[in-house]
């Protein structure tokens, strides 16, 4: 990890914490900020990635992947913006979900990570079966809408610990 | 990423030690020569930044960087200028400045492409060129930067997916009795493993879909495979349209290595002119059988052989090669003599042509190399305090 990827690995940690407490302080409200946040990103980077294709990726073999990615952020941002105005519930549950997809996006990363001898295997695959058993856990409490948030925000806090210390090892 | 490797990819000490000795003898210099010039080949391969610093040397006279150095560099855009600057200069020489694609390609894909390596380039010559009525360190130099435009062919010296990315298309042909095999390459990524020849399982840097990754510097993605030069691969370049392609290293390393004996006849003065896609094949011709041996067995450093074919050429023993070998002279040296000593005159040598190459990058309208001076027109002192404050 290069110097620069530390610093933006532990300022996103430290947003994240912010983000983390907003929700577990204020339940009712934070989780709107959060969900705000997370289509705003998942746009930008769309955005992005479809910058990327069009003036770099498309020259490349499997750049089409990288114009399918950018698709699916944008297409995922926007559809996070639209969810603000359901039931808080069907909010929750999708960010659960994205949560949980993140768990195992990092499973999958450790998992390639044993079957290439890379040493960080166990790190990535553990901290991705803790997203995953966070999120599942998260589900019995869903007639709760205080409990979801404040779980949800517990494991906010734990990826934003996990991206901190990542970037100092 | 602190714990992957970073493999960008160095032409192994075999050749640049052992067979460039071979060929220096074979095109007419004494031992002590070939040495001084097999030497300074090598020594571009552990002269970085963490060196120069110790021997309080010019850290712009860098001509590689160790992985611990990349595994920190930045990949903003300065770092990136210092990383293209160092490894298209020296490892991985651009084949054409101007290279065209279709017209609605942009120009930030156009600079990446017009960096990919290949042999016999104008700046093959123009490397050549600028070691003519040098110093023995300039043509070692010379000779690595030109070996590796075999071994290195088809990959950029920029940090690049879109250019040096390798897929699951990846293939080695191995030779088994009168039958040619295709076998799938096998990546890993652990640092401390040695590649398996024997079972074809190799070690890579990790995919990273960051386009300036480090992991996507050279031909780290494709391994050590390039710098061996028993093996044949096949795979699809990123660029490529793809198209495979099946790189021979056998044939390219014999082409590798008459050319170098071609250009060190020249850098003698037995050519007038240096041509491109000339070889001393006749002059090289009765050793044939010997070198293609050697090149053909597979065998992960083939150092032992080519030291008995180029002591049995001059009938004098080569010392092995040892970094420290002329740092005392250096660091000893009063400082207006330092230029005079060995490494001194090594430092000179590569700045030259990093400047070189830098300016003719620069030159060309692509900027991943930096803003460039010519030192031609502005002298080595004024270069070398240029790039050495960009640092």
């Amino acid at each position: 990890m290069t110097l620069f990827q530390r610093i933006r690995s532990v300022i996103i940690g430290l947003v994240m914490l912010i983000f983390a407490f907003l929700i577990v302080i204020d339940p009712k409200e934070g989780y709107q900020t959060v969900a705000a946040l997370l289509s705003l990103s998942l746009i930008f980077s769309g955005f992005k990635t479809l910058w990327y294709y069009f003036t770099l990726a498309r020259h490349m073999i499997g750049g089409l992947a990288v114009l399918i990615r950018a698709v699916i952020m944008l297409d995922l941002g926007f559809f996070t913006i639209s969810l603000q105005h359901l039931p808080r519930v069907y909010l929750l549950l999708y960010l659960l979900l994205i949560y949980a997809f993140t768990g195992v996006v990092d499973i999958l990363n450790g998992l390639e990570a044993r079957r290439m001898e890379a040493p960080n295997w166990k790190f990535k695959t553990f901290s991705g079966i803790i997203i995953v058993s966070l999120a599942l856990v998260t589900l019995f409490f869903v007639r709760s809408l205080t409990v979801l948030v404040v779980v949800y925000g517990i494991g906010l806090i734990y990826s934003a610990l996990v991206r901190i210390i990542s970037a100092f090892r | 990423m602190d714990l992957v490797t970073v493999k960008v990819g160095k032409m192994q000490i075999d050749f640049h030690y052992y067979a460039t000795y071979a060929a220096a003898i074979i095109a007419g210099y004494s031992h002590e020569e070939s040495m001084e010039i097999c030497y300074s080949a090598q020594f571009v391969d552990v002269c970085s930044r963490t060196l120069l610093s110790k021997l309080k040397a010019p850290g712009n006279a860098a001509t590689t960087q160790l992985q611990l150095e990349l595994a920190d560099a930045r990949t903003d855009i300065i770092g990136l200028q210092d990383i293209t600057r160092i490894w298209s200069s020296f490892h991985f020489l651009p084949y054409d400045l101007h290279a065209k694609r279709d017209k609605h390609c942009r120009r930030t894909y156009l600079d990446k492409y017009r960096l990919i390596c290949n042999s016999n380039g104008p700046l093959v010559a123009d490397t050549v060129n600028l070691a003519k009525n040098n110093s023995l360190q300039a043509v070692g130099i010379a000779m690595h930067v030109l070996a590796d435009t075999w071994a290195h062919k088809y990959f950029a010296g920029t940090p690049s997916l879109v250019i040096n990315n390798v897929n699951y298309y990846f293939y080695e042909w191995v030779v088994d009795g009168d039958n040619s095999l295709r076998r799938k390459v096998v990546t890993r990524h652990n640092p401390t493993a040695a590649d398996d020849i024997v079972r074809g399982i190799y070690t890579a840097s990790m995919s990273s879909n960051d386009e300036n990754s480090i992991m996507n510097l050279g031909h780290g993605r494709a391994g050590h495979l390039p710098d061996y030069s028993f093996i044949r691969y096949e795979y699809m370049p990123a660029w490529g349209d793809y198209n495979n392609i099946i790189k021979d290293n056998p044939s390219d390393y014999w082409h590798a290595f008459c050319q170098m004996v071609y250009a060190l006849r020249y850098l003698r003065g037995e050519y007038d002119t240096f041509e491109l896609d000339t070889y001393d094949f006749d002059v090289v011709s009765r050793w044939e059988d010997e070198i293609k041996a050697i090149l053909i067995k597979r065998q992960l450093d083939s150092s032992e052989d080519w030291k008995q074919f180029g002591e049995a050429l001059s009938g004098s023993s080569i010392s092995d090669f040892d970094e420290n070998t002329w740092q005392k002279q250096y660091m000893n040296a009063a400082k207006a003599d330092k230029d005079a000593t060995f490494l001194g005159k090594f430092f000179k040598a590569a700045i030259v042509q990093k400047s070189m190459v830098s300016n003719r990058i620069f030159e060309s309208g692509n900027s991943l190399a930096g803003v460039s001076v010519n030192f031609k027109n502005n002298g080595l002192s004024f270069v070398r305090n240029r790039i050495g404050r960009a640092r």
